[in-house]
């Protein structure tokens, strides 16, 4: 009796990581010196345990479910995990080349959205606070690099 | 008295101006951080790792220890005003401590928290002194099968006792043990799971896993399934100050669950869970007023606190002596030992004398400061429960990338940092503990490198771990332990 579609897909992920560890594993030499085991012998055993477990869970989901699973009755909402997604994203991508203050700015906007928030003035403003009190306090106290990226004008050659 | 003065030499180090000024901001932003709801010990510390990286080594820790122990008790007020806690092991407090903030009495509770966590972990931290020296002689003697053998137990009793089931638990440890395997592998310099990509031939850094399964996971997490919950803060009424009652009520629970404590946190038990629910239960069997539990007893407060605090020292004796963190935050404080280079263990208490006492010695320096700074500021740590949901999550975020991005100035971390994020995300909707992939990527590698040792030494022999004594011991111990629950199962009358 399967209880839960996504139980069963992911112990099933589980079992299919597992499958690619052990196929990256075959890859790696075994040779190891003294030892007589290489630098492929903890790898396979993590994969067969990786594997096991996987299997474990699978039998546990098809046989009435993950066991002590607490209940979970709150329904999924995309939007706000997408929102949040987009602006995780957003930040890879802007980060590099528009500096650490726009990127900063950005994912906060987003997530801010994600979380409900209707006022997106508001929430790049102070993102934009935020983010530049950050970017200061690493940059000019703690003398740790951050892009400055399009800024690099306003701020001056404190960033790299 | 050897400890003593190697003590007295640690203040030296610790009240230097430098030193004690790290230590103040360590806590101060440790406490800060720790009160966002939401973000318990182990994310604190992973988010401003960061900050430390041009730092001595000795002020890096010293800021360290500050903010892990800022953040135990910026969780513990969390906890007594919002109902919401932020680590398992502040769970028992929330049991009492709201509903004493509930009935007006949220000043007594902090207090008898923000004292009883002082008086524990001062006293936990005598018993560190006096203990370490100790476990480091016997430290001195275990070789590469001992070690492994250790470790070993540690993985075993972490991923079962953390969360309800032992099969999940060991499905994390063992998603955290793959994860520790990418990288070159120190023995041979042979690259594994990198697939060429240049920032995964270091191996993936602590922070980004812990970053990402406990804030990146636990952002997504809270925005698919809770974003519109609203969450009410009780307000402090009326004096912070405990009564002749509360501080008679309060004493006892301290000194009771520091003995509960500090054992527990010595041992791979997953930290300061165990301890603060089995000094609720012994405080709730012993207390005069049993009839007041479940609606605010102060000894309900006092004593889990207590015991929170004394575990969350204990945890450093196998830290600082064997190199074996037993919690997740622990796994992330050796992140930081390595990122200096730094490998705990006996030979760091000879190597490095300044920095291992100067860290014992802030851990008091830390724990007066946290005492006076906490209760005047309280007003302050209020504020910031008081940030919405909405920015408080965008600036746990900006700070988690942050964490993330400073590694290697490379959007590849931040990448990986999505894509734990996504695991923990599925980790918390489906009840995986991700304590021991915390654990199993920090202390798998080490595992690896002294399975492979013992086996140099022994020519190959894999019997050196079952004759040596103490390998031995450990690993029937281990075997006990996975075999005993399933064998109590089987023999118990089935009359459930």
């Amino acid at each position: 009796m399967v209880r839960s579609r996504a139980e069963v897909a992911l112990s099933l992920g589980i079992v299919a990581l597992g499958l690619g560890v052990a196929a990256v594993t075959a890859t790696l030499p075994s040779e190891g010196g003294y030892a007589g085991i290489g630098p492929n012998f903890i790898p396979a055993v993590v994969a067969a345990g990786i594997i096991v477990l996987g299997a474990w869970l699978a039998f546990e989901a098809f046989s009435g479910g993950w066991r002590k699973a607490p209940a979970h009755d709150a329904a999924f909402a995309p939007a706000p995990f997408l929102w949040v997604s987009a602006g995780l994203f957003a930040h890879m991508v802007l980060i590099g080349w528009a500096g650490f203050v726009v990127a900063g700015t950005a994912l906060f906007a987003c997530v801010a959205r994600g979380f409900g928030s209707r006022r997106v003035a508001r929430d790049v403003a102070i993102a934009l606070v935020f983010s530049l009190a950050i970017y200061f306090f690493f940059v000019q106290l703690l003398n740790v690099n951050l892009p400055a990226g399009w800024l690099a004008p306003v701020l001056g050659g404190a960033g790299i | 008295m050897e400890a003593l003065n190697a003590l007295m030499h640690g203040f030296s180090v610790a009240l230097q101006p430098m030193n004690l000024l790290w230590g103040l901001v360590g806590v101060t932003l440790g406490t800060f951080v720790g009160v966002l709801p939401g973000v318990g010990p182990a994310l604190t510390v992973a988010m401003l790792l960061s900050l430390t990286i041009k730092l001595d080594p000795t002020g890096a820790l010293i800021m360290f220890a500050g903010i892990y122990y800022g953040a135990m008790f910026g969780g513990s007020t969390t906890t007594i005003l919002l109902n919401t806690p932020g680590e398992s092991a502040s769970i028992a407090t929330a049991l009492e401590g709201n509903k004493m903030a509930k009935a007006g009495r949220a000043g007594p509770a902090l207090a008898t928290s923000a004292i009883g966590s002082f008086v524990a972990g001062t006293i936990a931290t005598v018993l560190l002194t006096l203990v370490a020296p100790i476990v480091v002689d016997l430290a001195l003697k275990f070789g590469p099968a001992e070690y492994f053998a250790l470790m070993v137990f540690a993985f075993i009793t972490v991923a079962s006792v953390l969360g309800a089931s032992t099969v999940r638990g060991l499905t994390s440890l063992f998603l955290g043990l793959f994860v520790g395997l990418i990288g070159i592998d120190s023995q041979t310099g042979q690259a594994r799971f990198a697939f060429g990509v240049p920032e995964l031939l270091d191996g993936v850094d602590v922070v980004v896993l812990a970053v990402g399964l406990f804030a990146v996971g636990e952002a997504l997490y809270v925005a698919a399934y809770q974003s519109r919950v609203v969450e009410t803060m009780e307000k402090i009424k009326g004096s912070l100050l405990m009564s002749a009652a509360d501080w008679r009520r309060s004493w006892p629970a301290w000194l009771r669950a520091t003995a509960i404590g500090f054992p527990f946190g010595t041992i791979p038990a997953g930290g300061a869970e165990i301890p603060t629910f089995l000094s609720y239960a012994a405080e709730k069997k012993l207390s005069r007023h049993p009839e007041e539990f479940g609606r605010g007893a102060i000894e309900g407060v006092a004593g889990p606190e207590a015991a929170n605090n004394a575990a969350a020292t204990g945890v450093l004796v196998p830290l600082l002596t064997l190199g074996i963190p037993t919690s997740a935050t622990a796994a992330i404080l050796l992140g930081a030992f390595q990122n200096y280079g730094l490998q705990p263990g006996p030979l760091l208490f000879e190597a490095q004398k300044d920095l291992v006492w100067g860290l014992i010695a802030s851990l008091y320096v830390g724990n007066i400061i946290l005492l006076i700074l906490n209760l005047p500021l309280i007003g302050i740590w209020v504020k910031v429960l008081e940030i919405p949901k909405d920015l408080l999550y965008a600036g746990i975020l900006v700070l988690a990338t942050l964490g993330a991005y400073s590694l290697h100035q490379s959007w590849i971390d931040l990448l990986t940092l999505y894509v734990f994020g996504l695991m923990g995300f599925a980790m918390r909707r489906w009840d995986v503990p991700v304590g021991p992939a915390v654990i199993g990527l920090i202390l798998g590698p080490l595992a690896e490198t002294q399975f492979r040792r013992a086996l140099s030494i022994s020519q190959g022999d894999a019997s050196v771990f079952f004759t040596q004594p103490i390998s031995a011991t450990l690993l029937a111990i281990t075997a006990f332990l996975i075999v005993a629950p399933w064998l109590y199962r089987r023999l118990k009358p089935t009359s459930s």
